[in-house]
């Protein structure tokens, strides 16, 4: 307890005991001593970090940058015509409208103008993104692998298609240990009710990083986090007395095993986090303008803009990642409806949260990222008609955008052709953009590491790139 | 001795070890297997290794002649010269660029590391091949000095329990370590307990042990718990973990199935303590033994356990491939200990496998008839599938098919008496002209308000007019044979709602005019299904393949079904009458296709159907097109009919000149013999079908693919097949056993072949793992270069070799461990050992070890006297926090009611995309992919689970309760409370603890009853009405204290 790498909080018994140990291990140890002392990269941060927080909010089910962000009045013009074929190059489609008998492009049917300083083009669909241009760095060309949610969430959020790979956020955790040590260092939020395509604990779980590394969900509801409360007929008086015995129990056993010293941490930090999480979790002391700011849905527990409000709350508190999950962008039929309910409960608490976060003086070193797992298609999947269309998955080009964390304000980078089909210009891999997000915390995405199987595995896998253009 | 070795000794601390380990004069010689190797491989091997790796690098660092060989004028390494070595040189380059490892690489080499190697090319640098490629050998018993055998040292004598612990004596001797004291009885009967049964003892068992004095007590106790039924759970958990067993598929659907008769057969295997090499057969190859046993065939389950998907749009072959390498993945960490899956995009950066032997290896997993995706509408289970009927069911289907037989014979007698007839009237369901489409009447609404049209309008059916057809507005007349005909854009069906709903054992009849436009690849002319992949083509059909015509009933496409296709392609832009007939058999044979009223030839690509082909959401017969399928674009359809009874040829012949349906005629005639024995047959086929519906089934290889070629596949993706591999196995291990066919037996041959150099080594490490947490090989997934080096090997090797002397008893190897006496020292750490060995590789003490999540629940409930045993079965649902399944995929728990919430934890569903929580707080494997250890972490979270759940809020109470029940005063209830949990006695500290904080909380529930009645009421088992609610909620809280003590969480 006393390692000075200790993470307060979720112990992380850090490698450099193990270091110090193997250092007079013998010749077994040597090696074993070099592969610790890589383990992470050496010490962390590798390098001054621009970000101490991120909250990713995640849009699940691939968002159609066609219809948002990524404006192609070619189209529109060209409406109904059937997607040539010098633009998709023979390249693989789902088998959902891969076996259609025509793949006719498809416009978006709403009015994009160009906003801010920056003069980027967002759709109608997003007024008060719309307004926030200035802040944001806008990617129009980020491209993914995978063509189903399955694989590409899983790559999104792990860097690799595969299951048992940890996610993002896990990585984070072991590589920079946690913040705060009443709450869990990578929190977890969903919007409550949503449907769609199904989240799977994997895609915040550790992998084959210990499993402390998770993601802690923070629910809506009566237990934010799972098992939080006091089982009926406990209260705090009770509780105190166990703690106090159970101290003076494991003192005592401590003599024999060093495990039962231990316990006496890990008990002390659970009861902290029985106050510490109820109190992060209750808005009631929010001034009503912040609700003003945010929307009266985030006075509703599990709505996305709760959840953007309870994510602004952790990142006060010095919450390292809190990941946010919002389902419903999967819009394989009925797109122009569908989206419109989409962006209404999203765009406001989206924008919100980056005003917020800015007003406060965080914005500056927390990382904000939207986005989902891929693109969507130009092309409809299913009837074209005067007043709806439909669009597959689409990995070939999608747009995010990111805001704070030392990343360029009021920039737009990356450029599809005329289709939004394949990209122009500076494409940015889900690898780069991993890359890129742990450089602004201060983290060589080469470096951060885990031996696992024989192999150093990193989040980035063997490729990514810290795009240089997006930082300011 | 070299005086700079000296110079350079005294400055590392590295070496402090290795002095001690030698008490002779000077240090031993570098051993390349234990120091070296590692190092070369870590650091070097990405670029100078085996495989392609050396593209980069230009040689290999993992062969010694490549090593050693003068690339013009310097060699890497010279040996016994590193002034002369260029790897020398280039490991202290004093330029950056020019240092190995680049700087590039993130990867560095410590001066320590650089001097090893130094000390190692000045010693010859003596290469050995990888010790775990090399068949272990039978080694020296330590103080053994050969055949002139002069007895092990005394100490040996005095300590040693078994061989075994000559081995561990040795190293720590020669460590200058001691081993520890033996643990007291209580607590050696706790760790075998809970090692071979998972259930910590009962107090009549400690008292009974204790008590006992007799020689060989500790075997009895052992050979008790083997014989226990506890012991298969105990040790079919640890294989769970290994087999990624779980009850849903994974991905997100993440849809339930049903795996657990194999989760049982596991539980039975280790309770008869079946020898581990026919434990890796019956699941490699159980289906290809001669005469195999259902048994054996349903532990090839095994290699179906991975995950699967039906995410819609997803291309079968993409996951079908990914599923194969999830069978090597998982063979190769499980039961070879190898990082094969490295091998699955590129040779193995670390280990001589190539990028071939991976699809060597799959080559082998190729061969059952399978889908890469499961089915979204049906129920369907994957095929290859195996029923397990019970025994009535078995019955009961013997005597159904005999009633079929019967029928049969029945049937060919009447036809044998019966005069042909041409009787095409009979039993015409639709007769549909296409000749026009009528405007159909909208719908009125439910208030009886005009409708508005529907997209959809009328086709005319002659043969029974209320059962028209529905053309979507897309589709549009063209001309056609006689008159008009239906025109398809592919993606807009005809459909035929009430016509043609057949079972698969009812006779029936489809025929229609086809103008083909093109050669398709792929075409659905005409079909009675819900979808392609999507139902797994439940239904039947009428497709072009190829440009032939391809008919089938599918229950689960492929390996549910039947289907033939025409030799001959159909003809192109001309009309062409095309029939399909059925007999009902479900076989084959009883499918018959007619081109132009002519019998045609066909090549039958399935004849396996087995169960029924309705269900799953299908609507109605289609024309055209079909879900996410290829539609009959630019193609007309003529003149359909569908009968419901088989024609004949005859009939077919007549039916095809026919204009228009031939008029009712026959219906008033009395059924003729043969009518009667048809539809008799139809009945008995129908009761048998419906029969076999009701079995259960379970998914198995079951080899039946023998044409099904196996490719090498450019990274690994399915989209770049590069050319042919056969099956084998990697040129490195033992040779394929001669004469072993190369299928999956064959490859359970050479696995279990005694010159198999990995399968014993790592079955024994998971034993030794199991006993002390640690394998003698750290890195249990991993013995190849990358991985630990095993602490002991000459032990690994001793101890493999009596395992496969033993006939593979692994209870036979299990027993020696726990009565070793490196099993029997206490687990506290002397200073010394804690300076010398921190993390006791070297075994001078016991580890003390948390309990498994499965553990600690089941223990709990056990000495809580909830645990209900019983044993195998369907998985159940116990407490779990609501709304979780919900928020993820809109799925809802429903916790069990009654004695589901406390069987074994390894009975508890295990939903993949959201595993139990309270489990998962305590390390257990997530069974996505094949996990062969866990970790044992520490997190506040647990705390909560201990403290806040209800699974142990109640077992609390009912701890608290039994205690209270079994008499006594405060002193013994606490005394007892204690000794359930922690398998020891308390102390008098430790007992006043415990009545201080009841006192305590007996006052304070006193004050507030209320608190108490709650407390003591969560959970569902029986209140405890005949105790005082403040006493006993008193006694709860200190039951919850103690289920939180370390002591009560670990083995000692």
């Amino acid at each position: 307890m006393n390692d000075p790498n200790k993470i307060s909080g979720f112990p992380n018994q850090s490698t450099r005991r193990q270091v110090l140990r193997a250092a007079c291990a013998g010749l077994a140890g040597a090696t074993l001593a070099g592969q610790l002392a890589a383990d992470k990269g050496g010490l962390l941060p590798h390098h001054t970090p621009r970000a101490k927080r991120v909250i990713y909010l995640f849009q699940s089910g691939g968002p159609s940058q066609i219809d948002l962000f990524d404006h192609k009045p070619v189209l529109q013009q060209r409406n109904g015509e059937e997607l040539p074929e010098s633009v998709r190059r023979g390249q693989r489609l789902t088998g959902m409208s891969g076996n259609q008998s025509s793949l006719p492009l498809a416009g978006a049917q709403f009015k994009f103008a160009q906003h801010g300083e920056s003069r980027a083009w967002v759709s109608e669909l997003l007024p008060e993104t719309a307004k926030i241009v200035d802040k944001l760095c806008i990617v129009r060309s980020v491209h993914t692998q995978a063509i189903n949610h399955d694989p590409a969430v899983t790559f999104l959020q792990t860097g690799s298609e595969r299951a048992g790979r940890p996610s993002f956020g896990a990585w984070l955790s072991y590589g920079l240990g946690s913040r705060n040590s009443d709450l869990p260092e990578f929190c977890v939020l969903i919007t409550k009710d949503k449907g769609g395509q199904p989240l799977y604990q994997r895609l915040w779980g550790a992998g084959f990083l210990p499993a402390r590394h998770q993601g802690v969900q923070l629910r809506a509801g009566a237990d934010p986090v799972l098992y939080l409360n006091n089982p009926p007929g406990v209260d705090g008086g009770t509780r105190q007395r166990m703690l106090d015995s159970l101290r003076r129990l494991h003192e005592k056993e401590g003599n024999s095993a060093v495990s039962a010293l231990d316990r006496i941490e890990q008990y002390r930090l659970a009861a902290r986090m029985q106050t510490s999480v109820p109190d992060v979790a209750d808005v009631s002391s929010e001034p009503d303008e912040t609700f003003e700011l945010y929307g009266e849905d985030a006075r509703i527990p599990g709505t996305y803009a709760a959840n953007c409000l309870l994510a602004r709350r952790l990142l006060e508190r010095d919450v390292r990642f809190v990941q946010l999950y919002h389902q419903g962008w999967d819009q394989h039929g009925g797109l122009p409806a569908a989206i419109r309910v989409q962006c209404k409960e999203t765009d406001r608490a989206s924008a919100a949260l980056v005003i917020d976060l800015e007003r406060r003086g965080l914005l500056e070193d927390t990382l904000v990222v939207w986005g989902g797992e891929f693109g969507r298609t130009c092309y409809s999947q299913g009837k074209l008609t005067s007043n709806d269309y439909g669009r597959d998955h689409h990995p070939r080009c999608s747009t995010l955008w990111m805001a704070g964390g030392g990343m360029k304000p009021g920039t737009v980078y990356g450029e599809t052709d005329d289709f939004s089909y394949n990209i122009a210009e500076n494409p940015v891999h889900v690898h780069d953009l991993h890359a890129t997000l742990l450089h602004q915390l201060g983290i060589d995405h080469e470096r951060l590491v885990f031996k696992h199987q024989g192999r150093r595995y990193r989040l980035t896998d063997v490729a990514g790139r810290v795009v240089e253009d997006l930082l300011a | 001795m070299d005086a700079r070795y000296l110079v350079r000794l005294s400055a590392m601390a590295f070496f402090n070890l290795i002095l001690a380990l030698s008490p002779q004069v000077g240090p031993p010689p570098v051993d390349f297997t234990r120091d070296i190797r590692p190092l070369l491989s870590d650091r070097c091997f990405l670029c100078h290794g085996p495989g392609d790796t050396a593209e980069v690098g230009g040689f290999r660092l993992d062969l010694r002649e490549e090593a050693t060989e003068d690339f013009g004028g310097a060699a890497p390494i010279v040996p016994g010269d590193p002034a002369n070595s260029d790897v020398m040189a280039r490991l202290r380059h004093k330029r950056a660029r020019r240092r190995m490892p680049p700087p590039e690489s993130k990867l560095e080499m410590s001066e320590s590391e650089i001097a090893l190697i130094e000390r190692w090319i000045q010693e010859g640098a003596p290469y050995a091949e990888h010790w775990s490629f090399v068949a272990p050998r039978r080694p020296q018993l330590p103080g053994d000095q050969g055949p002139a055998d002069q007895g092990p040292s005394a100490q040996v004598d005095e300590w040693a329990r078994d061989p075994l612990d000559a081995f561990i004596l040795a190293r720590l001797e020669s460590a200058d370590l001691k081993p520890s004291a033996e643990v007291d009885r209580a607590a050696w009967l706790r760790r075998v307990s809970y090692a071979l049964t998972g259930l910590p003892p009962t107090l009549s068992e400690l008292d009974h042990f204790l008590a006992a004095q007799e020689e060989g007590a500790y075997g009895k106790e052992l050979d008790r718990l083997f014989a226990s039924p506890r012991h298969g759970e105990r040790m079919a958990t640890q294989w769970l973990d290994a087999a990624r067993y779980a009850d849903t598929y994974g991905y997100q659907s993440d849809v339930d199935r049903t795996v657990w008769p194999w989760r049982d057969w596991v539980i039975d295997s280790f309770s008869v303590n079946q020898p581990y090499d026919e434990f890796l057969t019956w699941q490699l190859a159980g289906d290809l033994l001669p005469n195999a046993t259902r048994e054996q065939q349903l532990a090839t389950a095994f290699n179906r356990l991975h995950r699967q998907t039906n995410e819609g749009g997803s291309t079968e072959e993409e996951y079908r491939v990914e599923y194969v390498a999830d069978r090597v993945s998982t063979l190769s960490t499980a039961v070879l200990g190898l990082t094969m899956e490295c091998a699955q995009c590129h040779d193995h950066k670390f280990d001589p496998f190539s990028h071939e032997d991976f699809y060597g290896l799959a080559g082998f997993f190729d061969d059952i008839d399978e889908s890469g995706l499961y089915s979204h509408f049906t129920q369907s289970v994957p095929t290859p599938a195996l029923d397990l009927p019970t025994p009535e069911q078995e019955q009961r289907a013997l005597e159904l098919e005999e009633a079929v037989v019967q029928a049969e014979a029945r049937v060919a007698q009447a036809l044998a008496d019966s005069t042909p007839t041409t009787d095409i009237a009979g039993q015409l369901q639709g007769w549909f002209p296409f000749d026009s489409i009528d405007a159909a009447t909208p719908e009125p609404t439910e208030d009886g308000k005009p409708g508005t049209p529907g997209p959809k309008e009328r086709l005319r059916n002659l043969a029974q007019e209320d059962k028209h057809g529905l053309a979507h507005r897309e589709l549009s007349l063209a001309e056609g044979f006689q008159g008009q005909a239906l025109s398809f854009g592919g993606d807009e069906p005809a459909t035929f709602p009430g016509v043609g709903e057949f079972h698969r054992s009812d006779p029936f009849s489809i025929g229609l005019r086809l103008w083909v436009p093109r050669n398709f690849e792929r075409a659905v002319v005409l079909h009675r299904s819900r979808a392609w992949t999507d139902s797994g083509s439940r239904g039947y059909e009428l497709l072009i393949e190829e440009g032939r015509a391809s008919a089938a009933l599918i229950h689960f496409w492929p390996g549910d079904a039947v289907r033939v296709q025409t030799k001959q392609a159909l003809p192109l832009e001309r009309w062409v009458q095309v029939t399909l007939t059925w007999d009902g058999s479900s076989r084959a044979s009883g499918l018959k296709l007619y081109v132009d009223g002519q019998l045609a030839a066909v090549d039958v690509v399935r004849d396996h159907l087995q169960r029924s082909i309705l269900g799953g959401d299908i609507k109605h017969l289609s024309l055209g097109e079909r879900f996410r399928d290829k539609g009959f674009k630019g193609g007309r359809a003529d003149d359909l009919f569908v009968y419901g009874r088989e024609l004949s040829a005859a009939e077919v012949a007549r039916v095809v000149l026919e204009p228009a349906p031939p008029s009712a005629t026959a219906l008033d005639a009395e059924p003729s013999e043969l009518q009667t024995a048809l539809e008799d047959l139809r009945a008995a086929r129908r009761a048998r079908d419906d029969a076999r519906g009701g079995v259960l089934q379970v998914m198995t290889m079951s080899a039946s693919i023998t044409d099904r070629s196996t490719y090498l596949l450019e990274r690994g993706s399915y989209l770049s097949p590069s050319h042919e591999v056969e099956p084998h196995t990697p040129a490195v291990l033992s040779p394929f056993p001669p004469g072993a066919n190369k299928d999956r037996l064959g490859l359970a041959q050479w696995l279990t072949d005694p010159a198999h150099p990995l399968t014993a080594r790592v079955e024994i490490n998971r034993l030794w793992q199991l006993a002390f947490g640690n394998g003698l090989v750290s890195t249990p997934e991993d013995f190849g270069s990358q991985g630990t080096p095993p602490s002991h090997p000459e032990l690994l090797d001793s101890l493999a070799l009596d395992f496969i002397e033993s006939g593979w008893d692994r209870q036979a190897i299990l027993r020696r461990i726990l009565l070793s006496a490196t099993y029997r020292q206490v687990s506290t750490q002397s200073a010394s050992a804690h300076e010398i060995d921190p993390d006791n590789h070297l075994l001078s003490h016991a580890p003390r070890k948390r309990l498994s999540a499965e553990m600690l629940r089941d223990g709990v409930l056990f000495s809580a006297g909830l645990l209900v045993e019983k044993i195998g079965g369907p998985p159940v649902k116990p407490y779990q926090p609501a709304g979780l399944w919900q928020e993820k995929s809109g799925k809802v728990y429903h916790p069990d009611k009654g004695e589901g919430l406390w069987r074994r934890s390894l009975y508890t569903f295990w939903k993949r995309t959201s595993p139990p929580p309270s489990m998962m707080i305590f390390d257990a494997a997530k069974r996505d992919v094949c996990i062969v250890k866990r970790a044992a972490t520490s997190s506040p979270l647990q705390a909560l689970v201990l403290w806040n759940d209800p699974q142990y809020v109640e077992a609390a109470r009912k701890l608290a309760s039994r205690s209270m029940r079994s008499g006594g005063d405060a002193r013994q209830i606490a005394g007892q409370l204690f000794r359930r949990l922690t398998s020891r006695v308390a102390d008098e500290e430790e007992l006043a603890i415990l009545l201080q904080l009841q006192q305590e909380q007996h006052s304070a529930f006193l004050a507030e009853p209320e608190q108490a009645q709650a407390l003591i009421s969560v959970g569902e088992s029986a209140l405890d009405t005949d105790l005082d609610p403040s006493e006993l909620a008193s006694w709860t809280v200190v039951s919850q204290v103690m289920l939180s003590f370390d002591a009560s969480l670990s083995t000692p």
